[in-house]
């Protein structure tokens, strides 16, 4: 709290705000930070996706058209690193700082100078990541697993691998404690912990699992890099080492990970379907132990990423068995937000849309995973396009649209005024149809034997591969509307009163669109908080 | 300056103190893992 009475000492006397570069850069402000993670995760979304429409042009004909293979293997890690570590995890972090004072009645994040260290590191991380395109030896080729022995065999870029890795888990850290101790110790008086929005809530779960994870992450690629720089041997075999432990370690982190990256989509969406259905939310308390289970379950089911690798019987039925355990809880979300909805008065704004999708498309991606957790089937699935499919349909329609559907519920409150609708229902209508078009055929692929992470495949596939491509560029080009949009919104808006929406509830639609900069100076009243709080 | 930007000293204390808590848990979990991956090489 000192950093708060400091920011408030210089800037609050008369809501006035610092101008210019200081105003970023020397940030402790919420919305100010959370902007900035916004603007960062944009800017990694599409070079991310720059990334993937150049692996998609490769794979439009079968042969090698544009890059060598090792090219085309670097395409492939660094655009899942980006994606994962650049645009989803920072348009999180972004949404969390705007939203979560905003949310709790709280004047600040309890951390601020800890949130502007938690951004900045980012730039740097990225700065790093990127340049390995240019250093001897290629970007990492290895896949963002970064399994060794294979990617030992880095070049000069290994080691900025792995310290841009160190970067990005060192931001994800100290933004899950400021998310914690936020939540924890900055909620306005009467906001208990079961009448806090479901976002926050979703937030509070995500920052727990962040730090359980993000130091196995941390270790595990200290292991590799004294593995090949100081002669230790971890996860070398010549050694004594075992490179299947890598795996166990990795995934550790990895299949909570996969929560991080979709939890707070559950919020955003327990958010967004009743505000346009006119209904409190269905099972509230039902929601959060549904979150809470599925974060703890996703600690006990890693080695389903690795059933092909070997392991006892046993180990192979408690890993199906748990990983199948996770559809009860996910049902339970995807139940009630269907109750919610049920006998509604609903409408179809461009952030309802994309729940929508989310609702429909995310549970293909759930259901697939269910095929996947079969062991003798994912002997036959493992490391074929069906696995591409499956945590595409997770992470595109699931994140991404979760994203979008936040960006586009809460842009007005952050702009005071209200965007283009029909631009958003036709960035909305673009990219369902082409995510559809882009990631089903790659079921057919997978099905059909077709391996992921080649760069050449053979002729038979190269119909559905056309198709997919296809999918690719639609989807890319529908994305440019999204910055048009904001834009438009910035420039020539209509404003818009403190609701922006005629259903929306919470504390952050009591509050000024745009909210002053310095927001909930004085707790909000308790006749405030019972007309906001209702969910 | 604002009311509510004004923590009492007892809301300092609580954010200090479960910063560093959960800053305590990530360091444990980081040493953790090096340390059972050393055990188990050592086996």
């Amino acid at each position: 709290m000192a950093e708060v009475l400091t920011n408030a000492e210089s800037h609050d006397e008369h809501d006035h705000k610092p101008h210019g570069w200081r105003r970023w850069v020397y940030s402790t402000n919420h919305k100010d930070i959370g902007t900035m993670y916004l603007v960062f995760a944009c800017l990694m979304f599409f070079i991310g996706g720059g990334a993937a429409m150049l692996i998609r042009l490769e794979l439009f004909s079968p042969g090698l058209q544009f890059f060598d293979p090792q090219m085309f293997n670097s395409l492939t890690t660094m655009h899942a690193l980006i994606m994962i570590f650049g645009a989803i995890m920072p348009a999180w972090t972004g949404l969390a700082n705007w939203m979560i004072p905003l949310q709790l009645g709280a004047p600040d994040m309890a951390l601020p100078r800890l949130n502007n260290l938690s951004f900045w590191i980012l730039p740097f991380a990225f700065t790093l990541l990127l340049s390995t395109f240019f250093v001897p030896g290629g970007a990492p080729a290895g896949g963002w697993t970064m399994y060794p022995p294979l990617i030992l065999q880095t070049g000069a870029a290994f080691p900025m691998l792995i310290f841009a890795v160190h970067l990005m888990g060192a931001s994800s850290i100290l933004g899950a404690i400021n998310v914690i101790v936020t939540i924890m110790n900055m909620r306005a008086p009467g906001i208990s912990l079961l009448r806090m929005p479901l976002f926050v809530w979703t937030w509070l779960i995500t920052a727990y699992l962040l730090i359980a994870v993000m130091p196995v992450l941390a270790g595990a690629v200290t292991m590799l890099l004294t593995d090949h720089f100081f002669g230790t041997t971890f996860f070398t075999a010549a050694g004594g080492g075992d490179p299947v432990m890598f795996q166990h370690i990795f995934w550790f982190f990895g299949h909570p990970e996969v929560y991080i990256l979709i939890l707070p989509a559950f919020g955003i969406v327990s958010e967004v379907i009743p505000t346009f259905s006119r209904k409190p939310l269905f099972g509230y308390e039902a929601m959060v132990y549904a979150t809470a289970s599925i974060a703890f379950l996703s600690f006990i089911v890693w080695a389903h990423h690795m059933f092909t690798v070997g392991m006892p019987l046993a180990a192979q039925l408690f890993f199906m068995l748990s990983t199948m355990l996770i559809a009860v809880p996910t049902g339970v979300k995807v139940f009630n937000w269907t109750a919610t909805m049920w006998k509604g008065s609903l409408s179809f704004e461009p952030p309802m849309l994309f729940a929508l999708a989310f609702l429909f498309l995310f549970t293909i991606g759930g259901f697939s995973g269910l095929m996947l957790a079969i062991v003798p089937a994912d002997y036959q699935y493992q490391d074929t396009y069906f696995v591409v499919a499956h945590f595409h349909y997770v992470l595109v329609p699931g994140t991404i649209f979760g994203i979008m559907a936040g960006v586009y519920y809460w842009l007005p409150k952050w702009t005071g005024k209200m965007y283009d609708l029909t631009l958003g229902k036709w960035h909305f209508w673009l990219s369902a149809i082409f995510v559809n078009v882009l990631f089903f055929p790659q079921h057919f692929l997978g099905l059909a034997g077709m391996p992921r992470r080649i760069p050449d495949y053979a002729v038979q596939f190269t119909d559905w591969n056309r198709v997919s491509s296809i999918g690719g560029f639609g989807f890319g080009l529908a994305q440019l509307l999204f910055p048009i949009l904001i834009w438009k919104c910035i420039r020539s808006g209509v404003p818009i009163g403190n609701r922006a929406w005629e259903g929306a509830h919470g504390l952050e639609w009591e509050l000024p669109s745009p909210p002053p900069f310095h927001s909930w100076t004085t707790p909000p009243s308790d006749a405030v908080i019972a007309r906001g709080a209702e969910h | 300056m604002a009311a509510g930007l004004e923590a009492s000293p007892e809301q300092r204390r609580r954010v200090r103190r479960s910063a560093l808590l959960w800053a305590l848990i990530a360091a444990a979990f980081y040493v953790a893992f090096i340390v059972m991956a050393v055990v188990r090489g050592t086996k």
